[in-house]
């Protein structure tokens, strides 16, 4: 079987385990390449419905393009989107310029955090990879956080053969990982080979391109002049730059996003 | 098979025998480590005072390079020209083994990394054991820190001979032994100039010629029920072929409730024309009668059902914190099924770094203890034997709501428990042991009768004698038989390993049983 089948085929059974072990299940969409995959993934999964909501974290930040390309993606696939805001962090004034570290803590961490009380969510598909930074290197397929949304990353208990741990406590809420074995590149790959429309963000304007999606005063595009996926292809099999570079949060100090993550980030 | 597909390595190994920087390494070497996580790594090493370390590659949690030790599993990836790569990255510490599972798990091969001066240690040897109970049979062997030992040829040859003998009671031959220095290079990407006398292949070659995992087409079809969804008016039963392929109109039999039916459609989002599926396919059916199956049935075809378990004997590592103990439940996770199960009988407590039998007839299983065990069913399962199908012989075993340990299935018996007599060819158990041979029945619960091979009653009659491990007193009367029928001598004996009775051709009388106080037959 082709490497990509098999990425395809292990997220389908994923999403089938979790959505057989799980009531109230939703996805993070965070608009980005990865999530917007594991979207496709879903309706593979379910031959084509996505019996789950979608949540989308809007810190406010965002940029103008990437809500464009949300409301209009949501409205085509017929998805049922809920809005996740920290109000009252945004009403107050919150921005990087209060420490990145603060600011993606309230905006992406709390206001997930609410969200998930607000509707009672007890499992949340994640997109994230193992190849996107280290401590997401070390996460399990179903990774448990407790009733104070802490990942306890120095005891995990062991997953083999995908048999998963689904038995958690009333207070804890499961991330799935459906993606955790892809890496950038496959996740190019299958966007070419499905055909999944994207977020224009990530194609060459003007020598610039985003590689990695996230609030527009802490994520900075990288030279390109890839505007197409075959050229975002071959761009990633010779570049040795790390995917999230752009990303400020993830270079403002030493184990910032192991500190982040640990605190419920995603 | 694509020669692209990606291949799973673990790396596993004992403590500070230089997991991290080999991968760091094999990352540097094969141009795929990004310059900015390089510059990252080298400035987290300035900063601490240090030289440059690799080992921050994998280690990325703020403990892990703080008291420098992997503590969990990490995921990276590299290329070869051959193909792409993933490598776990494998903790060395016992107390971090479960994490070593979960990592060992994935793999399609292993590199059993051993360091060259200090030798085989205890989790060398219980990596490698672990290995062998996950089914692991792609094992190249890196003999590391070469740079230490001077490159000696004869160190190297020690190291390979020691560890060649032990991986041989383990079952696994490795393909190859390679002296390495993961520090600084040698034989890694290119051969090395300081080891003349090695013509092996360099570590990359050596990976580069294990298959990926292996094609499970061709064996019998197991789809397992993963679920079963009720949606536009029609009935999906969804699941992944597990082995086999599985074809609209084939007759397909489920397991165990031995209901029957054929395939109309076999369905994929996406893909209106599909009439097959293949082993690692996801994939939706259905059927010509709507049947009412659940979750854990195992369709297979009418030619090879597989078989309906009752009770397991299994060969299980244990993680769990507290002691897996003889008659208490546990839930058992075998592909989609979950079965309350209790252990019967725990027949042998082994050590898992030195294989050696802790105790027999035990009744408690300790952590990173060995075992083997039969299980008794709360209702039958779908199940096959490891060697005749991995994936329908593989299980877990959950412990309040987390895997706590994991095995694979050495026998599956079909029968009631306890029930239904069991003809045993006796030389067909024969294990030779340094002390003579040996029989062992202790893990036959129920009802049996023995037979025996002519060759066989000839080599006892010749003054051969051998020494059966008994469990029960219905097992002695059998055997007593059996020595009145071929006129063989039989004495019985209980010491502190258990009961035991010896089959002989000497002496006059043709049955003597003994217990402490004198003959009781």
């Amino acid at each position: 079987m082709e490497s990509l089948d098999e990425l395809e085929n292990q997220s389908i059974y994923i999403f089938r385990e979790a959505y057989r072990k799980f009531k109230d299940l939703a996805m993070l969409w965070s608009i980005g390449k990865d999530s917007t995959t594991m979207l496709w993934l879903a309706r593979k999964a379910f031959f084509g419905r996505v019996p789950f909501p979608l949540v989308h974290i809007d810190t406010s930040y965002k940029h103008p393009v990437m809500i464009a390309y949300r409301d209009r993606m949501a409205k085509e696939w017929g998805v049922e989107l809920v809005i996740g805001r920290n109000s009252q962090a945004i009403r107050e004034g919150m921005d990087p310029t209060k420490g990145r570290f603060v600011c993606c803590n309230a905006l992406k961490t709390q206001g997930l955090q609410q969200i998930l009380d607000e509707h009672g969510y007890k499992g949340i598909f994640l997109g994230i990879r193992w190849d996107e930074e280290g401590s997401r290197a070390k996460e399990r397929v179903f990774s448990p956080w407790d009733k104070n949304f802490e990942w306890n990353y120095k005891d995990q208990p062991p997953e083999m053969w995908d048999q998963f741990n689904t038995s958690f406590g009333p207070e804890t809420h499961v991330r799935i990982h459906p993606l955790l074995s892809w890496t950038e590149l496959d996740i190019w790959k299958y966007i070419h080979r499905e055909k999944i429309p994207v977020c224009p963000l990530y194609f060459a304007g003007e020598g610039k391109r985003f590689r990695s999606l996230g609030c527009v005063p802490c994520n900075f595009p990288i030279d390109s002049t890839a505007g197409t996926v075959e050229e975002i292809m071959r761009e990633l099999q010779v570049t040795k730059t790390p995917e999230r570079a752009g990303r400020a949060q993830d270079h403002e100090a030493a184990y910032m996003m192991q500190k982040l993550r640990s605190l419920g980030y995603m | 098979m694509s020669e692209h597909d990606t291949l799973r390595i673990v790396i596993a190994g004992h403590v500070d025998h230089g997991k991290s920087t080999l991968i760091g390494r094999l990352f540097y070497d094969t141009g795929s480590l990004p310059e900015e996580r390089y510059r990252e790594i080298e400035r987290t090493c300035r900063e601490q005072g240090r030289p440059f370390e690799f080992a921050y590659l994998m280690d990325a949690l703020q403990e892990e390079r703080e008291q420098n030790i992997t503590i969990d599993t990490a995921q990276t990836f590299f290329r070869t020209k051959k193909r792409p790569y993933i490598i776990i990255d494998a903790p060395g510490h016992k107390e971090f083994l479960k994490n070593m599972v979960t990592g060992a798990a994935a793999a399609d091969a292993a590199i059993l990394l051993v360091d060259g001066a200090e030798g085989v240690r205890e989790q060398t040897r219980r990596h490698a054991y672990i290995l062998s109970l996950l089914g692991l049979r792609q094992v190249v062997v890196a003999v590391n820190k070469m740079d230490r030992i001077g490159f000696r040829r004869d160190r190297f040859a020690e190291v390979e001979e020691e560890l060649r003998r032990f991986l041989q009671s383990v079952g696994i031959v490795p393909s190859f032994v390679v002296p390495i220095s993961a520090r600084e290079g040698d034989n890694i990407a290119s051969r090395s100039g300081r080891t003349p006398w090695f013509h092996g292949p360099t570590l990359l070659s050596a990976l580069d010629a294990f298959s990926a995992a292996c094609d499970i087409s061709d064996l019998p079809l197991r789809f397992p029920v993963q679920d079963v969804y009720k949606w536009d008016g029609k009935r999906i039963y969804a699941g992944r072929v597990e082995s086999g392929t599985i074809r609209a109109g084939d007759r397909i039999v489920f397991s165990p409730s031995g209901k029957s039916t054929r395939v109309r459609t076999v369905e994929k989002w996406g893909a209106p024309d599909l009439s097959a599926a293949r082993a690692g396919e996801c994939v939706g059916l259905t059927l010509v009668d709507e049947l009412f199956v659940e979750r854990g049935e195992v369709i297979g075809t009418a030619e090879d059902v597989p078989a309906e378990a009752r009770e397991i004997v299994a060969s299980l590592f244990w993680l769990g914190n507290a002691p897996l103990r003889r008659g208490r439940p546990y839930v058992l996770k075998l592909a989609t099924s979950e079965t309350e199960v209790t252990a019967s009988s725990i027949d042998e407590r082994l050590d898992s770094s030195t294989l050696e039998v802790i105790e027999r007839h035990a009744d408690r299983v300790e952590n990173l203890e060995v075992a083997n065990i039969t299980f008794t069913l709360s209702r039958p399962i779908a199940a096959d034997v490891f060697e005749t199908n991995p994936r329908l012989g593989r299980f877990v075993l959950d412990d309040g709501g987390f895997v706590a340990g994991g095995g694979i299935i050495r026998e599956v018996r079909t029968g009631a428990p306890g029930g239904g007599t069991r003809v045993i060819r006796l030389d067909a158990r024969l294990a030779t042991e340094p002390d003579g041979n040996f029989i062992d029945l202790t893990a036959e619960p129920g009802p049996v009768e023995f037979d025996l091979s002519a060759g066989f009653a000839d080599r006892l009659a010749r003054g051969e004698q051998v020494v059966v491990r008994i469990r029960s007193a219905d097992q002695l009367e059998k055997l007593a038989r059996l020595a009145f029928g071929h006129g063989l001598v039989l004495v019985f004996r209980r010491d502190e390993d258990g009961s035991k009775a010896t089959l002989s051709g000497r002496g006059e009388e043709s049955v003597v049983v003994y217990d402490e106080t004198g003959p009781i037959i």
